[in-house]
């Protein structure tokens, strides 16, 4: 059992409340676990929706995980769809804050891409449970999350197309509007799968062929697979 | 088995066959959800709605599906049964590979304009269903893979491909086409033909000959536009 909280129990920040909140026992990351009560309910939608799935949660659940009052998630959110949705948005911004750090550390776009992609498998790897929430469980949690999932993945588009810039007509003109559409769903259908049939510890595998699909179109094919295979 | 929601006969001596009737019925009641889940979204639709939709009894539901999980599997099996038809159909026969996929591809994409309610429900409303459905979804698309598959023997470098790269294509295509459905717009569909086809053939044949292909002047049988 790891111990979730950053701040001792004796410093000022630390909340009564936080002593009754059970551990994570499915490895939430710290950053979760919080300090304020509407973190704390996502947490516990995560930790309920992990193990019960999210057509089989209940609000009672997620209170129990997050050792609130069931008037107290009221004061926070209308339904179990809201509170996924906060939820979802959280992980989601976490997700992107990785990934973003991590391809703004290169000076090279390949190496860039390389970087944001090993970032995202990484983060999905760590966390099984909230790859499985942001990417199977937000499918069947209403018509907000879809949609925010859906601009999710076109939100992955400019990291590719800034891949445009530099390149020769002949590049160029292979390409059309539609191709960085298509890379990315192509992408996140190969990561959805397997976390779909619980395979994550096979993501981080995925890196090469990702990084090669990736980047083919605008390095071709010889170039792209040198930067795939890299270290 | 009698029912009481047996339809009435058709005017005239003749019976229909009572397995007529019940395959009928089973088609009216997968009509009746698909398009209620088109408008609804799969986890308000109920039983009600359903029933409703098709003009049956609650029961003649139940005879034929257990619940509303197993009636929307049956939907979309009943969907994908028909767009893969039509690219065994269009592609089938073709013996040079560019073509077959191009082929294929155009059979395709001219199911999801032509049946876009069909193409939403195996496409769109199927990975938010149920997980018999995402699960029927992943095989279906594998079908395709081995279309693709087939591309390695004729490219120059098939040896050196990464292993998942059908799945990607094949997970590409499909992004952009539930794109166009969840903005409903099936008539532009046709005219994505060219970029996917070139799309898809690239990373096997280079991007000049997959272009060729994909630019190459159609006769009016294949054109994907849809009838006026």
């Amino acid at each position: 059992m790891s111990d979730p909280v950053n701040p001792s129990v004796d410093s000022p920040e630390y909340p009564p409340e936080l002593a009754r909140l059970p551990p994570g026992r499915h490895g939430l990351p710290r950053e979760f676990v919080a300090h304020n009560q509407r973190e704390r309910l996502i947490a516990g939608l995560a930790e309920a929706v992990a193990e019960n799935g999210y057509a089989g949660t209940t609000i009672a659940h997620i209170t129990r995980h997050a050792a609130v009052s069931r008037r107290t998630f009221y004061e926070h959110f209308n339904s179990k769809d809201e509170c996924f949705v906060a939820a979802y948005d959280t992980v989601m911004a976490e997700l992107r804050q990785r990934v973003d750090q991590a391809f703004s550390e290169e000076e090279e776009w390949p190496q860039a891409i390389r970087a944001g992609i090993a970032a995202m498998l990484e983060f999905l790897t760590a966390e099984p449970h909230l790859a499985r929430l942001s990417m199977v469980e937000a499918l069947v949690a209403g018509p907000v999350v879809i949609e925010r999932y859906d601009s999710a993945i076109q939100g992955l588009v400019p990291y590719f197309e800034a891949g445009r810039k530099g390149r020769s007509a002949e590049v160029l003109a292979g390409l059309s509007p539609s191709t960085e559409e298509a890379l990315v769903g192509g992408m996140v259908s190969l990561i959805s799968r397997r976390i779909f049939a619980e395979r994550t510890e096979e993501l981080e595998s995925l890196l090469p062929d990702l990084v090669e699909f990736a980047l083919t179109p605008y390095l071709g094919s010889v170039e792209a697979a040198k930067v795939a295979r890299q270290g | 088995m009698a029912s009481k929601s047996t339809p009435r006969p058709l005017p005239g001596r003749h019976q229909l066959p009572r397995e007529f009737i019940a395959q009928h019925q089973r088609a009216r009641i997968i009509n009746a959800l698909t398009l209620e889940v088109s408008e609804k979204g799969y986890r308000s639709v109920t039983v009600a709605d359903i029933v409703k939709r098709a003009g049956i009894a609650r029961n003649t539901f139940y005879e034929n599906f257990g619940s509303k999980e197993g009636c929307f599997l049956a939907a979309q099996q009943f969907a994908m049964s028909a767009a893969l038809g039509r690219v065994v159909d269009a592609a089938g026969e073709i013996d040079d590979w560019p073509h077959r996929v191009e082929a294929g591809l155009a059979a395709f994409l001219r199911f999801v304009a032509e049946e876009p309610a069909l193409a939403r429900t195996c496409m769109v409303d199927a990975l938010a269903a149920a997980p018999t459905s995402v699960r029927y979804y992943e095989e279906s698309l594998q079908a395709f893979v081995s279309l693709f598959r087939l591309g390695r023997d004729v490219s120059p470098h098939g040896q050196e491909l990464p292993a998942t790269l059908e799945e990607a294509l094949i997970g590409g295509v499909f992004w952009i086409l539930y794109q166009r459905l969840l903005v409903a717009e099936p008539e532009t569909i046709g005219a994505l033909l060219p970029e996917l086809v070139e799309f898809a053939l690239t990373p096997y044949l280079g991007a000049e000959a997959a272009r060729a292909v994909a630019l190459e002047e159609k006769d009016a049988s294949s054109a994907p536009t849809p009838e006026a």
